[in-house]
């Protein structure tokens, strides 16, 4: 029994969180059959309250604003999406699925039984659901132009990135919210379909308890945005907060602390972009941000992809002050701009303090080494376009290869491995099928399981794994006399 | 400074958030922007909170050749037309 301010549901699977784990298992069960209920802890996102101007954008679809920093040497800014539909709403909405070589590395080091053979049929089914499709170069804007230029020059390996949208106009603003509604984030298609097939969608539930007796899942306790408790009784618990805020949930309700991995392995792609002024006119927030990439340089780390925005985010992100950056700014027409990615050896850690987040994270040589290298090599870029003048992301005068840790100006996206995979219990926080090692029915779903960096952009690969455990649970965990008879995905 | 920029620092975790206030009154001032020039690189920080929301002004972007409004009435319209979400 409810009382007035109190709720209670009842549920075969209970996910916490909507991003891109979260909305991908609940469909996939709901659709499958099972009683899902999902709580997300933000809003709602309507594509008509987008208005594509950063600062208003920022405040209203990331996690604090944006301004999530880690504590280390360099502080780095790290951007989390929050709401329905998670980060997927506001990044660029690249696709890569997870590289062979990473899934050998996890064959080998974390006992992790996927290959591309078994990782397949659900990488298939999730691009089919977003629409995932290489960007068309009429799409990609002068900016991507400028870099191709650049790239060819050189003759580096590069080419166009696939991404989840359908009917893109290149709008030039997937952070600040997709005003076409052409970027397939899981908001608008994978939640749809959750509700479609019946599954309960609560927004602003603010998870605070996971119920576990005699090492078995029996539920979920959340507040509501009204002050109202909600329970829900379910057998079996998803959690797919994000790879900041899973480890503090399983950490509040002392689950996954076994291995003394749960908050550890943190990884990051750390990141940085360099501009350029040309002569022509590039007007960068015209096309996709984020359409094309060189990996030439991959297999050392270092990938570089497009990035651009209107200009409230070009002067934010311009290295540069006072007259000169007003100057610089002044010719925003003609600036082009790129940034590099690193895919880091270095690893991090989240605490709780205060029931908040306190993220350690110390770039190691290598990847400071990474960072000289990129960041040369992005200057090369410019140089071989036809640049007429370079703006590195660094202290006026430094040259790349003199940078120190301290000279380098980071954000950081794709966090990763916070309640990472493995095979043995005392090595990883869940198992290969994604389940909490020791204990029943508590699985996770989100960036937090991937147990290495990847190199590239891990939204795909999110929604694969997610994917995978959605059929695993509907094989394993739902009554088969609640659903029709499904199998693995075709 | 913009109802925009203000909500962009609001949203901030505290105490956070304390700290980019005194940043931006710095930076929006000739003498505060000379002292956080001792401190680089807080002037760099301080010029990027300055910059957003001073480039976020419809009367100071539309000459750079961007124009919000006119990508969000882009949007609406697609939309009516195809259905979309």
């Amino acid at each position: 029994m409810s009382s007035p301010r109190n709720r209670a549901l009842t549920a075969d699977v209970c996910v916490i969180g909507a991003g891109a784990g979260g909305a991908v298992v609940a469909a996939e069960l709901a659709e499958g059959g099972a009683r899902v209920v999902v709580l997300e802890q933000g809003g709602e996102h309507s594509t008509d309250d987008f208005t594509a101007r950063p600062p208003e954008m920022l405040a209203r679809l990331y996690r604090d604003g944006g301004q999530t920093i880690t504590l280390g040497d360099p502080p780095i800014g790290l951007p989390l999406g929050r709401g329905l539909g998670g980060t997927t709403v506001v990044n660029s909405g690249t696709c890569f699925r997870t590289p062979p070589h990473v899934l050998e590395r996890w064959r080998s080091d974390f006992g992790l039984e996927l290959d591309e053979r078994s990782l397949g049929p659900c990488f298939e089914r999730v691009e089919r659901s977003l629409s995932v499709a290489e960007v068309a170069p009429e799409l990609a804007g002068a900016n991507a132009a400028v870099a191709r230029r650049g790239a060819e020059r050189l003759g580096w390996s590069h080419g166009y990135l696939s991404r989840n949208a359908r009917g893109c106009v290149g709008s030039g603003v997937c952070a600040y919210g997709c005003p076409t509604g052409a970027k397939q984030h899981t908001g608008i298609t994978y939640v749809p379909r959750a509700r479609a097939a019946g599954a309960t969608v609560v927004t602003g539930a603010d998870v605070r308890s996971i119920d576990v007796r005699a090492g078995r899942a029996r539920g979920v306790e959340a507040r509501l945005a009204d002050g109202a408790r909600l329970t829900v009784e379910a057998a079996t618990v998803v959690v797919a907060a994000g790879t900041i805020h899973t480890p503090l949930l399983l950490e509040r309700n002392e689950l996954g602390r076994a291995s003394g991995q749960l908050g550890r392995n943190l990884s990051l792609h750390p990141a940085t972009a360099a501009f350029a002024r040309m002569d022509e006119l590039v007007d960068m927030a015209r096309g996709v941000p984020q359409s094309f990439y060189v990996d030439e340089f991959a297999a050392e780390g270092i990938m570089l992809e497009g990035i651009a925005g209107p200009p409230a985010y070009a002067a934010m992100a311009l290295p540069l002050t006072g007259r000169r950056h007003a100057e610089a700014m002044a010719s925003y027409r003609q600036l082009a701009q790129f940034g590099l990615m690193v895919s880091d050896s270095s690893r991090g850690r989240v605490r709780s303090v205060a029931g908040r987040p306190l993220i350690r994270y110390d770039l190691d040589d290598a990847d400071v080494a990474r960072f000289r290298s990129g960041i040369a090599r992005l200057e090369q870029l410019f140089v071989a376009a036809g640049a007429r003048e370079i703006f590195l992301p660094l202290p006026s005068g430094t040259r790349p290869q003199a940078a120190r840790r301290r000279d380098l100006k980071l954000m950081a996206f794709h966090p990763l491995g916070t309640a990472r995979a493995d095979a043995r219990p005392s090595h990883g926080v869940v198992d290969g099928d994604l389940a909490l090692h020791g204990v029943e029915g508590v699985y996770v779903a989100d960036g937090s399981v991937v147990p290495s960096a990847l190199g590239v952009n891990p939204q795909l690969t999110i929604m694969a794994l997610a994917t995978r455990l959605a059929f695993h649970l509907l094989d394993r965990e739902v009554s088969s006399d609640t659903r029709p008879g499904v199998g693995m995905p075709a | 400074m913009n109802p925009g920029f203000d909500a962009f620092v609001a949203a901030g975790p505290w105490p956070q958030r304390l700290g980019t206030r005194a940043l931006v009154a710095l930076a929006r001032r000739p003498r505060g922007m000379a002292l956080l020039r001792l401190l680089s690189p807080a002037d760099q920080l301080g010029t990027s909170l300055v910059a957003i929301a001073r480039y976020d002004d419809p009367a100071v972007s539309r000459p750079l050749g961007w124009d919000a409004a006119a990508v969000i009435a882009r949007g609406r319209t697609l939309r009516s037309h195809e259905g979309r979400l």
